[in-house]
């Protein structure tokens, strides 16, 4: 139970800093993707300037975290399904101008468009889906362990 | 509704926020703040498929709601922007509603394939030092300002 409102507070946090920086904008995006504007670039960069190095620090002090154990990331070599993922992603990206955090937010902001990017990204998700069985973390990006308890 | 917050947050302010979310969420749960990872046990949970994470849910939640706060509360909410001036200015709406779509349709589908996507594998996976995140990253960066550039030649620089 505690984990979801916490997952409900993170998810909050996390979108009241994408409405913030307009990062829901097709606008804001497209401005970076054409090189006009570097502001996202920099948010971006920011961000793993400040969390890669806590990270690092957490991880080597061996802490231990009160819902998923000890502290552990997670590093993985790039393989094929990376590179063609990634290379799918950006196109999808830089055309819709959005991508699947901001676009919860676009629909909150009452951008009406952000109801058809929702639809087509849980549809392209379970286009993939459909392809293979895939395993329970899919989409989260890279960790070990998923934590299911929480109900 | 107050207008607290009408103006856009600067990166540096907004970027490290983010960058302690990250590092927060690994210290209360050890996971990662990936959102096509919420899409995938949403839509579980819709089609009541056994095993969801259930926390991740919520997150996608959040996500709305911390918009919604944002946008409707902490702004001044009579002001509605589509966001998508740069693009209406263009194409009508019979060509932007086909792009959105289609566009986010296959970001979705390439996010499952590489198995995140700006947050997950471009910041969550980047700031644990993953190479593969890294990859998936610089990948993605490169093709959508490649598409960027594509668009901006077929529309005669005028997107």
């Amino acid at each position: 139970m505690k984990l979801n409102v916490i997952g409900l507070l993170f998810g909050i946090a996390f979108g009241g800093v994408l409405a913030a920086s307009n990062l829901h904008e097709y606008d804001t995006i497209h401005a970076m993707l054409r090189l006009d504007e570097f502001d996202v670039f920099w948010f971006m960069a920011s961000a793993i300037a400040v969390s890669a190095p806590l990270l690092y620090v957490l991880e080597r002090r061996g802490m231990r975290t009160p819902f998923g154990g000890d502290l552990s990331l997670s590093r993985s070599m790039p393989e094929k399904h990376h590179l063609q993922g990634g290379a799918l992603f950006g196109v999808g990206w830089a055309i819709a101008g959005t991508c699947p955090a901001p676009a919860l937010v676009m629909v909150s902001s009452g951008a009406m468009l952000g109801l058809l990017a929702i639809p087509g990204i849980f549809l392209g998700l379970h286009l993939r889906e459909r392809q293979q069985q895939s395993g329970q973390h899919v989409g989260d990006g890279e960790h070990r362990t998923t934590i299911t308890t929480g109900r | 509704m107050f207008d607290v917050l009408p103006d856009r947050l600067a990166w540096y302010v907004g970027g490290p926020i983010l960058g302690l979310l990250i590092v927060g969420l690994f210290v209360v749960a050890n996971q990662p703040l990936g959102a096509s990872g919420a899409y995938v046990q949403t839509s579980g949970l819709i089609r009541r498929r056994g095993e969801v994470v259930v926390w991740r849910v919520w997150y996608f939640v959040g996500l709305f709601v911390g918009g919604l706060l944002v946008t409707q509360v902490l702004r001044e909410g009579a002001e509605i922007r589509s966001g998508y001036d740069a693009l209406r200015d263009v194409f009508p709406l019979w060509a932007t509603v086909p792009m959105v779509f289609g566009g986010a349709t296959l970001l979705g589908y390439g996010a499952a394939v590489a198995g995140g996507c700006t947050s997950g594998h471009g910041m969550c996976g980047t700031a644990q030092r993953s190479p593969a995140s890294m990859a998936v990253t610089a990948t993605f960066m490169t093709t959508a300002i490649l598409t960027t550039l594509a668009l901006r030649v077929v529309t005669g620089g005028d997107l």
